[in-house]
């Protein structure tokens, strides 16, 4: 297990989800195995050791968004609560414990939460994730709360301003040194229409990858696909887009098989948007700014209760729709459908985007940069409109 | 909290002594009920001073349970498991099946009935709020399931044994009213043994939950993760074509078992995949009474349609690709009440023995046979392991401890491998369920060829699957669910919080106690394998996929690794003769 181990630190460190040299694993096969920092896998170790299952990880987060969430909020609260559709359907909610609360136990505390969830926050260590069958499903778990705890603390500064003495400082470096330009300069696409087997594996499987290593989407989050003539190839449900080579479905249109019963969740939505829109590629992504500002919503007195399923409007970020609608069976498969048809990008309420390409994944690729750049820049926009005194 | 009132539980047991033809009511201990939840785990416990017994001794219990979130809206917990110990296998047995029977057992006030005793005329137990009654029914002797079901229904819902179970088929079922079986391992013979025909309650009662508005919240992120997981509500899912659906990826994956598992690869399967079904009688969607998910299909006139084992061992197994054929082996077994796996891999066996297997319209009349001992249904009567040893071909038994084995070839998923023999009822598919990562990718992929974290894995989905099957809740929630939302369910519904973690604990307890039993009853290592069939021939390798055979060498590092996991010796029983004393 030793060589996962490494491969998952890696990808942590890739994704630039973890502070280098501040990550550690632990599995158990007939006896429990720990590798990296070594404070860290003692307590990676120690914990597993009192749970049933096969992996964790225990890293410092890249950027100190899970401490200051647990820093903000108020006493007597133990866990927060991400309101992004992952988060709320795999996560529910995520507990914390504060570096006061620690005591000398610190394992057995931690094991106990973990008891109840995929993963806790530790003030001051970092965040723990378990990995119930593989030293992969850890890694999502972390690469998930991670996902959502930048998601809830970008979306608390917008709401609330800032409120801790140096928060504007950590900010402002996350703003000017942390964040990287997004572009789809210098990618190489296969230009459409793709009709070889083979080639539109491998194309599907390239994309997957620009995807991550650009920096559009935790490499957990997402689907993609490409329609040839009567057949959908599209990712498998719990595949990571930066590795797809293997994870592809091809899947008829006129469900003449059940083969595809491994596809993503979203292959409902996939196909009514080919039906719609004559498209051939679909890109699907959690980019971080469009989650965030998909849930700002100001309409006033608005009698919704659940936005991220039930809000009927059609909203706009720019010039993209903004629908809700839930995962697979949950309503995002008819609502996004028929809004992509014209602009050919929509945003799903606290979920991410969706964008297609008439012939080949270059279009949609540049629109779901475009997406993500106009998010971002809107919501710096408007973080300097609201709170500009405070910085 | 006080027995009667408490939340989720009623606190109640049915004792019937079938030999005296008395009934009474008992309370069932705080502690049992905390400690093993109910269904499987309680049953489990509750067989402890009688494990030793045979099978068909007239002191072995039979026992009914629910669980504390029967009768509450939680999603596919409408179920019970029936527990005893199996004249097919020798080992503890347990086996979950949905249906308004546990509803309403639980309804009438019981969380649990424990049947003991023999009676020399045919009997039917009645069970309502105010009591429970046996009545002599002798006409009944002989009926099919749905005569019986039929004659018995005004006095509310049934369980019933057929013609295969008061002959004492090893392989036979006690079928719910609404066609949900309770399979595999031969209970029903043991309910025929005792003299028992049906079980027919009625009641009324609410079960009672602690925190409504905390359900509701649970019950709603259920709902959410079943409509977020492709298998469940997905548009190529269960839901929609039922578990057939399998039948198209297990021949692209190369592991649907063929001629008796000698190779891997029905060229005809197509004629029985889900959507063929569906085309070929307009199938409709059924299912266990309250599931949201209604994986069962069944034609317009309510005939029950097939699961994928079935399709698949009555088709590829047997080598027959007549649907209608099929379909009809299907009703018949469960008219006569008995499991089609079971009939199915020792048809099988025989088939490969006799060196001809049964052509399509053979079976029918076969399986009639075997219910009514006729025939060749003398002996096929006796399941696969026994049929092949009679043969002086004991090697072409296709099972594990004498179980047979469904229809996922373990050369192509080695996890299915390990479980089916680390499971401590026989080669069945469902205790640690691996085809869920292994090929559904849920909760995630692992690699099928691969034996690395098997073991480790292997353990936890037992215990899972153990607190799963005592909850009682259904296998196939989990492809969507997890403990998480389970737990939250349960603590809701009972007031005491049950975090998976602990979960995960007690399902280790059942597991435990359930390999106990066996190893008392003589089990160790030499029945933890597969048929010497896995190890020394591929299947059916093609299309860029290598089927090569198992390892042995290092299948038993693995089950070695799992034995150490469990805390058990090398040669896979117990150190500790005093572990039940440990225990609750
Ligand atoms: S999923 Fe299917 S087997 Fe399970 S409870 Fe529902 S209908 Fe029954
Ligand atoms: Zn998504
Ligand atoms: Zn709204």
């Amino acid at each position: 297990m030793y060589d996962q181990i490494a491969q998952y630190t890696n990808k942590l460190i890739a994704d630039r989800a973890v502070l280098t040299g501040e990550i550690a694993f632990a599995a158990q096969d007939d006896a429990v195995l720990t590798a990296g920092e070594p404070a860290l896998a003692e307590l990676a170790g120690a914990v597993l050791a009192r749970l049933s299952c096969l992996a964790l990880a225990v890293a410092r987060p890249a950027l100190p968004f899970a401490d200051l969430l647990v820093a903000r909020a108020p006493v007597g609260e133990s866990c927060i609560v991400p309101r992004d559709t992952e988060t709320r359907t795999f996560l529910h909610d995520i507990p914390f414990v504060r570096r006061a609360e620690l005591g000398d136990e610190p394992a057995a505390l931690i094991a106990r939460l973990l008891g109840n969830r995929k993963g806790v926050i530790v003030e001051g260590v970092g965040i723990v994730a378990s990995g119930t069958l593989t030293v992969e499903q850890a890694y999502i778990n972390y690469s998930s709360i991670f996902h959502s705890t930048f998601v809830k603390y970008l979306e608390d500064v917008l709401q609330e301003g800032f409120r801790l003495p140096g928060e504007t400082d950590v900010f402002s470096v996350f703003r000017r040194d942390w964040l990287r330009p997004l572009t789809a300069a210098g990618l190489d696409f296969r230009a459409g229409p793709l009709t070889d087997h083979d080639e539109i594996l491998a194309e599907i499987t390239a994309v997957g990858r620009y995807t991550v290593e650009r920096g559009l989407v935790d490499s957990f989050f997402g689907n993609i696909s490409y329609r040839a003539g009567e057949v959908v190839y599209i990712s498998q449900t719990a595949a990571s887009l930066d590795a797809l080579a293997g994870c592809i479905d091809p899947v008829a249109m006129d469900n003449s098989s059940t083969c595809g019963i491994t596809a993503s969740s979203e292959l409902l939505a996939h196909r009514r948007i080919y039906e719609l829109s004559g498209a051939r590629a679909i890109l699907h992504g959690h980019p971080k700014f469009a989650v965030v500002m998909s849930m700002q919503c100001e309409e006033a007195g608005c009698p919704v209760r659940d936005c991220w399923k039930e809000c009927p409007s059609v909203r706009f970020l720019g010039d993209t729709p903004v629908v809700a609608g839930e995962i697979g069976a949950g309503g995002l498969a008819k609502r996004v459908p028929p809004v992509i048809v014209g602009p050919r990008k929509a945003i799903v309420y606290g979920h991410g985007v969706f964008t297609v390409g008439e012939a080949d994944f270059a279009e949609a690729f540049r629109a779901l940069v475009e997406v993500e750049n106009w998010c971002r820049n809107e919501y710096f926009r408007r973080v300097d409109e609201r709170w500009r005194e405070n910085r | 909290m006080t027995n009667g009132t408490a939340a989720g539980w009623t606190g109640v047991l049915l004792r019937v002594d079938l030999t005296a033809r008395q009934c009474w009511r008992e309370e069932l201990p705080e502690e049992l009920r905390h400690a093993y939840l109910g269904g499987r785990g309680l049953g489990v416990r509750l067989m402890r001073d009688y494990y030793r017994l045979a099978p068909f001794d007239p002191d072995t219990p039979l026992i009914f349970a629910v669980g504390p979130l029967c009768g509450t809206p939680a999603p596919t917990a409408a179920r019970l498991a029936v527990v005893s110990r199996s004249p097919l296998t020798g080992t503890i047995y347990d086996c979950s099946a949905g249906g308004r029977f546990a509803w309403r057992l639980k309804a009438a006030g019981f969380d649990t009935l424990v049947v003991t005793g023999q009676s020399t005329v045919p009997l039917a137990l009645a069970i309502t709020p105010t009591g429970a009654e046996l009545v002599a029914v002798p006409a009944l002797w002989g009926k099919t399931v749905p005569e019986t079901v039929a004659a018995l229904a005004a006095r509310g819902s049934v369980a019933a044994i057929g013609p295969a179970g008061e002959n004492g088929v090893l392989f036979a079922n006690i079928m719910m009213g609404e066609g949900n079986s309770v399979g595999r391992g031969g209970l029903g013979a043991v309910m025929g043994k005792k003299g028992l025909k049906a079980i027919v309650v009625d009641g009324d009662r609410e079960t009672l939950i602690a925190d409504r508005e905390r359900f509701d919240h649970a019950r709603s992120d259920v709902m959410r993760l079943f409509r977020a997981s492709p298998v469940i509500f997905g548009e190529l899912g269960i839901a929609e074509y039922g578990t057939p659906a399998l039948v198209d990826l297990m021949r692209q994956r190369r592991m649907a078992p063929t001629a008796n598992f000698r190779r891997t690869v029905f060229e005809q399967s197509d004629n029985y995949s889900g959507p063929a079904i569906r085309r070929a009688y307009q199938a409709k969607k059924d299912g266990c009474y309250g599931c949201p998910i209604q994986c069962k299909k069944s034609t317009p006139q309510g005939e029950h349609l097939p699961e994928y084992e079935t399709v698949s061992h009555f088709g590829a197994l047997n080598g027959i690709a007549d649907l209608a054929a099929i379909v009809k082996s299907n009703t018949l077994c469960n008219r006569l009440g008995m499991d089609t796996i079971s009939a199915a891999v020792t048809l099988a066996a025989w088939g490969e023995a006799r060196g001809a297997f049964p052509r399509a319209e053979e079976v029918p009349p076969l399986l009639e046979e075997i219910a009514w001992r006729h025939g060749a249904g003398e002996l096929l009567a006796e399941g696969s392991s026994r049929v092949a040893a009679a043969m002086g071909r004991p090697e072409l038994a296709m099972g594990v401890k004498g179980l047979e084995l469904p229809a996922y070839d373990p050369r192509g998923a080695y996890g299915m491998a390990l479980a089916y023999c680390t499971s401590n009822r026989g080669g069945c598919h469902l205790r640690a369920y691996p085809i869920s990562h292994e090929i559904l990718r849920k909760p995630i992929a692992t690699d099928r060829f691969s034996f690395s974290g098997k073991a480790r894995i292997i353990a936890i989905a037992e215990d899972t699957n153990a607190a799963v099957d005592s909850l009682v809740a259904c296998k196939f929630s989990f492809f969507g669910a997890t403990l998480e939302e389970y737990g939250e369910l349960l603590s809701a519904a009972t007031g005491i919080d049950y975090p998976p973690q602990q979960l995960k604990e007690i399902g280790r307890r059942i597991y435990l106690t359930e390999r106990f039993y066996n190893c008392a009853n003589g089990f160790a290592s030499r029945d933890d394998y597969l048929p010497e069939r896995f190890y020394c021939e591929g299947g059916s390798s093609g299309e860029g996929i290598e089927i090569p055979p198992i390892d042995r060498a290092r299948f038993t590092e693995e089950l070695q690794k799992y034995y150490r996991i469990r805390g058990l010796t090398p040669d896979g029983t117990f150190a500790d003769p005093d572990f039940l004393a440990t225990q609750p």
